[in-house]
């Protein structure tokens, strides 16, 4: 199942929460140069898990969910611009665990995507 | 010294920095005390944030100082509210006394670097003085990486009438025009300012008209944002701050009077 907060898409899987960019978020971005990830491994709702260098915009994205980071796509540090690319496998960010359910199916829907 | 003895002093200063020799200044003239002071404002834009003599320092405070205090300044008291705890105010930001006045700044940090720019971070560095892109330099390198959009850091304010400058970098507004994103960036950045400067334990704030300058926001959804995220802050929080929309163009003082009630 498929949501979507803080501009970013959550895709859940068992007990996995995988965080990935949006197209609209990508627009807005432009061209990833750089991004550092926050240090901390387990966030709450708001809390700051990536910083981005972009063309047209510098912002840190926020986590729409509290959770446990268990996997960075760390190939983003070497390859910043992956963040742009059209393909969840190589745009996604963080996934998280001990996610509260119950907050997952409050967010936004997304109704028809392209995977 | 006088003022003008002043400047020729501070600009002689700055044509002979070793720093500076790349950079050109568009403004060769200066007979004129005008002249003089477009030549050193420009001077002090391109100047890069290296230390500078306690000498410089001195006869620039002294000149800022008097340049600053010889208008008419504004604070809180000569003001009348529009609604609990909100004020507008149509003014240069500048000469307002408050704790805290907010600057427009880009992700860079360092205040405008190109000479003379009419806009709001130029007017802001300028009269505060050199100093300041000195802080700013040494916030943002110590932060390690440029300064993010929404977010709100605190500096002195040197020479101006203010206390302090909170700085913050609001959402640029390109060809598509304004998208979700960019309308959460700009509440958020009049949040960071609001919860930094209670943080900070100030009790009045002057926003200038974030983003809506170089960064292209339209103005009156700007204007919006501004109101209502300050209106949620201030009912949220239950801070006692004092908030004021300062405005430049006539433009935005009807928004703001209109979106306030102060307009029939």
């Amino acid at each position: 199942m498929k949501k979507r907060g803080e501009f970013l898409f959550i895709e859940k899987n068992g007990d996995d929460y995988t965080l990935s960019m949006t197209p609209e978020l990508q627009d807005d971005i432009g061209t990833s140069g750089f991004v550092e990830y926050t240090d901390a491994d387990t966030i709450e709702a708001g809390d700051l898990i990536l910083s981005v260098e972009a063309s047209k915009t510098v912002l840190e994205l926020d986590s729409p969910l509290a959770g446990k980071i268990v996997k960075r796509n760390e190939a983003l540090i070497n390859e910043p611009a992956l963040l742009n690319s059209a393909k969840a496998e190589e745009n996604w960010i963080i996934t998280l665990t001990d996610v509260d359910e119950e907050a997952f199916n409050q967010l936004e829907e997304v109704k028809r995507y392209i995977s | 010294m006088d003022q003008e003895a002043r400047l020729d002093y501070l600009t002689d200063y700055l044509l002979n920095e070793k720093t500076g020799a790349t950079r050109t200044v568009v403004q060769p003239k200066r007979n004129t005390a005008q002249e003089k002071l477009a030549l050193f404002r420009g001077l002090c834009n391109v100047r890069p944030p290296e230390p500078v003599t306690d000498e410089f320092i001195t006869v620039q405070d002294a000149f800022l100082t008097q340049w600053n205090t010889e208008r008419p300044l504004t604070a809180l008291n000569d003001l009348e509210a529009a609604a609990p705890q909100i004020y507008v105010w149509q003014g240069d930001i500048t000469s307002l006394a408050a704790d805290v006045i907010v600057n427009a700044a880009n992700s860079d940090f360092l205040g405008c670097t190109q000479a003379n720019h009419e806009c709001i971070d130029n007017i802001i560095h300028t009269r505060a003085g050199v100093e300041l892109r000195l802080e700013c330099d040494a916030v943002i390198k110590a932060q390690g990486r440029r300064e993010p959009m929404g977010k709100a850091k605190m500096t002195k304010a040197y020479n101006l009438p203010a206390d302090n400058i909170i700085h913050t970098v609001g959402p640029y507004i390109d060809a598509r025009g304004v998208s979700p994103l960019k309308e959460k960036l700009l509440a958020s950045s009049y949040r960071s300012c609001l919860a930094l400067a209670d943080e900070h334990g100030q009790s009045t704030i002057a926003f200038c008209c974030i983003s809506t300058g170089e960064f292209n926001f339209p103005n009156k959804r700007a204007a919006e944002i501004a109101v209502q995220t300050t209106r949620e802050y201030l009912n949220d929080s239950g801070s006692a701050l004092n908030v004021i929309f300062n405005v430049f163009k006539d433009e935005d003082l009807y928004i703001y009077q209109t979106l306030l009630g102060m307009k029939e």
